[in-house]
């Protein structure tokens, strides 16, 4: 009933109008494939959880100028009046802001001494309230107690005896057993030795690009810096609220500091996904306007030779073929020409997916992506070639006889 | 079979309009060869596009075996034209792509035939216009008179009752004429309906019957009248028919 042996055999004696267009269909299906590859890599990046309340925390910087500035009572005194806001769930001082970019890396290791094997870690310094403020989920062991907490001069070099470690950090140091990380001491710096106390589920480093980025951990200490930074969460929804009543409230209580750089955690994770964000919208025009000129070479070769052939069409009607009939030849037609493309293309793209692979060391493409994509062109083809079908349909039999 | 009563044709090109056909009164009997004749540009290819079911009268009535064609759907008038009509055009009109097979092939194929059936069908029409040996061929590799022939295989291929002709001849030498003509008579002689339109003052007479078109009127011509028109020969060539033949030929 169909004719695809007789559409198939007129297609070779009129080839290359037609690779041309399977080619492009090809190259189409290879990049629109291992685009959508390289978004979906970047989109699960972004959505990894940070661990954080990130809708309900916002953070700024307190910049010291005054001479004679009291780092620990003053600390004491903003840490006070910031918790007793109402709105304010908690908040800490803290060395570093996950998802930010900028922060401290140490390395554990399992024995003391230089040359062992160590494992990076990205360090959070913070106060017994930081498991709260953050809003981390703590799944073994305990909070640091207040007792905990040390004080730590601008240039100190020591470490504090216990530490919270990410779950992922659990799993580095002890792999397949992350409980058993509890109560363990590794060493710090070498040859400091530090007690596991807790695991907390996760927490992000704050270098979203790191392989590591999941390997983190919280020392007790609160600290001297002339540039120091306070984390606050709010209670849901008094956020944007909060930020500028807290940073008035700051400023005004200690004139020897500007408060400064007050910002959400959300527009953080903004700004560290903003060039993913980027990069995948280029890569969504590149599919967009890479299917588009497919679309337009195949409407283009269709209308071609639908003109070039009136007198055969006509004859065809004339021979007995409905509107319908004639249609559903340009429609084959183009089912073959996209069969062409997809296959040199399904092999192309897994061929490109292989060196991207080898070249940035991701995970290879699925299956069903590339099944995903053959069908798009295919659906492509035939929205394509609809338009000049019915043209074509649309001729009279008459052109059999009336045309020269 | 084929009865039109009243029958007109009117192209509106623009501001002008063309009556190609006016007041038809004409009918066919089944078995018939018809030919037909006048000059060019008289309306002898509108009338056989109407008889064909190519194109569709403005005004009269245009009955296909009984069958109201005016009344019917474009998909209705291409199943008639599959299953009733056979077509044969001046310049042939393969499918240049297509190999003689194929060619023959493409009306069973929208008749819907099964694979054997059209191959039995395809094999025996070539073999009756003796080009089985060749059926592999692309229709240029062929001559003009061969070409002609494959296209009446074609034609004759969904065992048709009518058989249409424009000018089957008018791209062919006399020798490859005849041997059509003989052909067509053959076709006739086992019951198959002609309807011709030709130049060929010569064949035009060995139909059975022969209507004259002039002017888009159509009349009969009797054997008395066939005299003095062979020595006003049809062939008086006007601007527009040289014109007309010089791009045909040039095809
Ligand atoms: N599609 C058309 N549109 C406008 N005029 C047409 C069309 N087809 C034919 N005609 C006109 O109708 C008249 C009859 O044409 P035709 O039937 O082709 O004559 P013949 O076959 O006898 O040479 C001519 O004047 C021709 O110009
Ligand atoms: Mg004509």
């Amino acid at each position: 009933m169909f004719e695809l042996g007789p559409i198939f055999r007129a297609l070779l004696r009129q080839k290359v109008g037609a690779i041309l267009i399977a080619l492009q269909i090809a190259l189409t299906l290879s990049i629109m494939v291992n685009a959508i590859f390289m978004m979906q890599q970047r989109s699960s990046q972004m959505a990894r959880p940070s661990g954080l309340d990130e809708a309900n925390l916002f953070y700024l910087s307190n910049t010291v100028f005054g001479q004679n500035y009291n780092h620990e009572a003053a600390l004491a005194d903003d840490l006070r009046l910031i918790r007793g806001i109402p709105g304010v769930v908690d908040a800490t001082q803290i060395n570093a802001i996950p998802l930010s970019g900028g922060g401290w890396s140490m390395g554990l290791q399992h024995k003391a001494g230089e040359g062992e094997d160590d494992i990076g870690v990205a360090v959070y310094m913070v106060d017994d309230h930081g498991i709260n403020t953050l809003g981390l989920e703590l799944i073994a062991g305990e909070n640091f107690q207040l007792t905990d907490i040390e004080w730590r001069p601008a240039a100190s070099v020591s470490w504090p005896a216990r530490a919270i470690v990410s779950q992922a950090m659990a799993e580095a140091l002890y792999p397949g057993a992350y409980q058993t990380a509890l109560g363990k001491t590794v060493y710090i710096n070498q040859n400091e030795a530090i007690q596991i106390s807790g695991i907390v589920k996760t927490l992000q480093a704050p270098w979203n690009g790191w392989d590591g980025v999941e390997r983190s951990m919280l020392v007790p200490f609160q600290m001297e810096n002339r540039n120091g930074r306070y984390m606050i969460r709010t209670e849901p929804g008094r956020r944007d609220e909060l930020m500028p009543i807290i940073e008035k409230a700051l400023a005004e209580s200690n004139k020897n500091r500007i408060i400064r750089n007050v910002t959400s955690l959300e527009d953080t994770r903004e700004d560290s996904y903003r060039s993913h964000n980027a990069l995948n919208k280029i890569l969504l025009l590149v599919i967009v306007i890479l299917t588009l000129i497919t679309a337009f070479g195949i409407v283009g070769l269709a209308m071609f030779s639908i003109n070039r052939r009136r007198r055969q069409i006509g004859t065809r009607r004339a021979l007995g073929a409905t509107q319908l009939q004639v249609m559903r030849y340009f429609m084959l037609e183009n089912f073959l020409i996209s069969t062409l493309g997809v296959t040199i293309g399904a092999i192309a793209a897994v061929g490109l997916n292989i060196w991207l692979v080898s070249k940035f060391e991701l995970a290879p493409l699925q299956p069903q992506l590339l099944v995903f994509g053959v069908l798009a062109l295919y659906l492509v083809g035939q929205l394509a070639v609809f338009y000049p079908a019915r043209k074509a349909a649309a001729i009279s039999p008459a052109t059999a006889t009336r045309s020269v | 079979m084929l009865l039109m009563k009243q029958l007109g044709k009117v192209f509106h090109t623009g501001e002008v309009s063309t009556h190609a056909l006016r007041e038809v009164d004409l009918e066919v009997q089944e078995g018939d060869f018809v030919s037909v004749t006048g000059p060019s540009g008289s309306g002898k290819t509108t009338f056989l596009n109407i008889a064909g079911l190519l194109e569709v009268a403005s005004s009269g009535l245009f009955l296909l075996d009984g069958e109201n064609v005016n009344q019917q759907t474009d998909s209705q008038r291409s199943k008639m034209r599959n299953q009733k009509i056979g077509f044969i055009f001046q310049s042939f009109n393969l499918i240049p792509e297509l190999n003689l097979f194929d060619n023959v092939d493409v009306p069973l194929r929208y008749r819907g035939f099964d694979a054997k059936e059209r191959k039995r069908r395809i094999e025996q029409q070539l073999e009756l216009v003796g080009l089985a040996s060749r059926m592999k061929h692309l229709p240029s590799q062929l001559s003009g008179g061969q070409q002609q022939r494959v296209a009446i295989a074609r034609a004759l291929a969904t065992s048709p009752r009518f058989l249409l002709a424009d000018e089957p001849t008018g791209n062919l030498d006399s020798q490859m004429a005849q041997s059509v003509m003989a052909l067509l008579e053959d076709i006739n002689r086992q019951g198959t309906t002609i309807i011709m339109v030709t130049h060929d003052h010569g064949l035009a007479q060995r139909a059975k019957r022969q209507i004259l078109i002039k002017d888009g009127r159509v009349s009969e011509l009797t054997a008395a009248m066939h005299e003095t028109l062979h020595h006003e020969p049809l062939h008086i060539v006007s601007p527009v028919s040289a014109e007309h033949s010089a791009k045909v030929a040039g095809v």
